[in-house]
């Protein structure tokens, strides 16, 4: 069973890193992370806070560009153009299937994150070493954890890619209900803690309802700023083990989650 | 011993936006013994890919039951090699990666899948472009490095659906000599083609598929009638397909 989920895993790391779509992503990446380094002077004050934020971004834009670009497409393609007839003509069993194509996504993922991660750190010792007094109170440690947490929001929507894929034929709805929930699971919190102030009962119409709603969406999608830890290592602020374990946990349950829902709606699904 | 025996096969799909019911196949039963070249043959539409989904597990059926090696057929997926119409294959990679995935999917050893690669490669033409993308490929090309996703594992059961579409005549000759190779092998081999020199050439038993019911099969007598040309399978295709089509 680990053979097939592995050659699989591997097939599918190798068409996403030949895909020529990644070029333009990491064109774009380095561009941002350049220009990082040519534009730090202009910010006279916040130039560290600045530096972190920007690569931190720069790292997590360029991640959700691989899975919605490249990533719907190494499992979507797959059903949209009938390679899985092929595949499951060999003895994969359903959930394999799954489990293979999400190992390599994840492969992608996380090797492209880190090439991209040798790039931002070298861009981050640069603007460091040019002005090192704006940076008193950075730590690598923490930047890492931070980095490491974007790479772990990615694996938890290439989960939901998995899952959505499961589901639908077409690679079009698939990226669709993908980037819904992550527009979803990216803002849901800060529009609920809104909810839950004063002013929010004066300024929004049915607000205590609205608020009701999306508690129970909090439920179905999960808290993409979760992951966000940008503040933190822009800050240098000490981040608490504890809450670090339950971001964590919180991720591989949901990951395990949508794993098993997919495998079981995609052992009931026929291939027409 | 039959090697694929379906028995009271019948399988609806919903299609289109109104998920209207369309009838696929009806009450088919078949039965292949093993080491016999089994020709289905029929009009667009007839059930045949249908047919072909249910034996791969791809889509199951309505009623009745599917077996192979007497076993359900998710237990016997290691003994079947598949080449599709159009084998959309994993374009960035290199034929001698595809071959590897195969042989990892099917838990061939490294050694193994080296050594069969090079003979099968060898066999359909392709030696020379093991390095090369499929991107790159022809569609001939591709149809034979599917051919080579579907054997290689020495799988006893072949399934192929159209193998000659796209090929020019060598590489047709190449598949038909590929084909009476398998069956000198003993290998079972179901095949569905629309051109019939072929299906007559090389079946050992043919059955005609329409309005997803089987209304012919052809007997070992009349097989060999066909072959020394004192039966047209055509002729009897044409007429069969019309004739059931008045009745349906």
């Amino acid at each position: 069973m680990i053979g097939r989920i592995w050659a699989l895993a591997l097939v599918t790391f190798k068409e996403g890193l030949r895909d020529r779509s990644l070029y333009g992503i990491f064109l774009f990446a380095l561009f941002v992370l350049g220009l990082n380094v040519l534009v730090a002077g202009f910010f006279m004050r916040d130039l560290g806070k600045v530096t972190v934020d920007m690569n931190l971004s720069a790292l997590s834009f360029a991640g959700l560009l691989l899975v919605f670009f490249i990533g719907i497409n190494l499992m979507a393609k797959d059903i949209d153009k009938k390679t899985i007839h092929l595949v499951l003509s060999k003895p994969f069993s359903r959930g394999e299937y799954i489990w293979g194509k999400f190992t390599g996504l994840v492969m992608f993922v996380g090797a492209t994150q880190l090439v991209l991660l040798v790039f931002s750190s070298a861009t981050v010792a640069v603007v460091r070493w040019m002005y090192p007094n704006f940076f008193a109170g950075f730590s690598w440690g923490i930047f890492i954890t931070a980095v490491f947490f974007v790479f772990l929001q990615h694996v938890l929507l290439c989960a939901i890619v998995v899952f959505f894929s499961s589901l639908t034929s077409s690679s079009f709805i698939s990226l669709i209900f993908s980037l819904a929930s992550y527009i979803v699971g990216i803002t849901l919190e800060e529009v609920v803690f809104y909810l839950r102030t004063p002013t929010a009962n004066e300024e929004v119409a049915g607000a205590e309802f609205l608020q009701r709603s999306l508690e129970v969406v909090t439920w179905l999608v999960p808290n993409f700023a979760a992951f966000d830890f940008k503040l933190e290592a822009a800050h240098g602020l000490a981040l608490e083990f504890s809450h670090l374990g339950v971001t964590f946990g919180y991720a591989c349950l949901y990951i395990m989650l949508l794993l098993i829902l997919a495998s079981v709606i995609f052992s009931r699904r026929e291939f027409n | 011993m039959s090697k694929i025996k379906l028995s009271k096969i019948s399988k609806t799909y919903k299609a289109g936006l109104f998920k209207k019911k369309v009838r696929a196949l009806t009450d088919l039963s078949l039965s292949v013994d093993a080491g016999t070249v089994y020709g289905l043959i029929g009009p667009n539409g007839a059930g045949k890919s249908t047919t072909i989904r249910l034996l791969l597990n791809l889509s199951r059926p309505d009623r009745g039951t599917v077996r192979i090696d007497a076993l359900p057929v998710h237990e016997s997926l290691g003994a079947i090699g598949y080449l599709p119409e159009n084998p959309y294959l994993y374009d960035h990679l290199t034929l001698k990666e595809l071959l590897f995935f195969a042989g990892r999917a099917t838990g061939l050893a490294t050694s193994d899948i080296r050594q069969l690669m090079e003979h099968l490669t060898a066999t359909v033409g392709l030696d020379h472009v093991r390095g090369k993308s499929l991107r790159t490929f022809s569609k001939g090309m591709r149809q034979r490095a599917g051919l080579c996703f579907a054997l290689l594992h020495d799988p006893s059961l072949v399934i192929l659906d159209e193998p000659m579409s796209g090929l020019d005549p060598l590489g047709r000759k190449m598949v038909c000599d590929l084909i009476l190779s398998l069956k000198k092998q003993g290998k079972t081999i179901f095949f569905c083609s629309h051109i019939l020199s072929d299906i007559e050439r090389l079946c050992d038993r043919i059955a005609v598929l329409h309005q997803g019911q089987m209304v012919r099969e052809f007997t070992p007598d009349e097989i060999t009638e066909l072959r020394q040309g004192k039966m047209d399978l055509e002729t009897e295709f044409i007429d069969v397909v019309e004739r059931n089509e008045v009745h349906a």
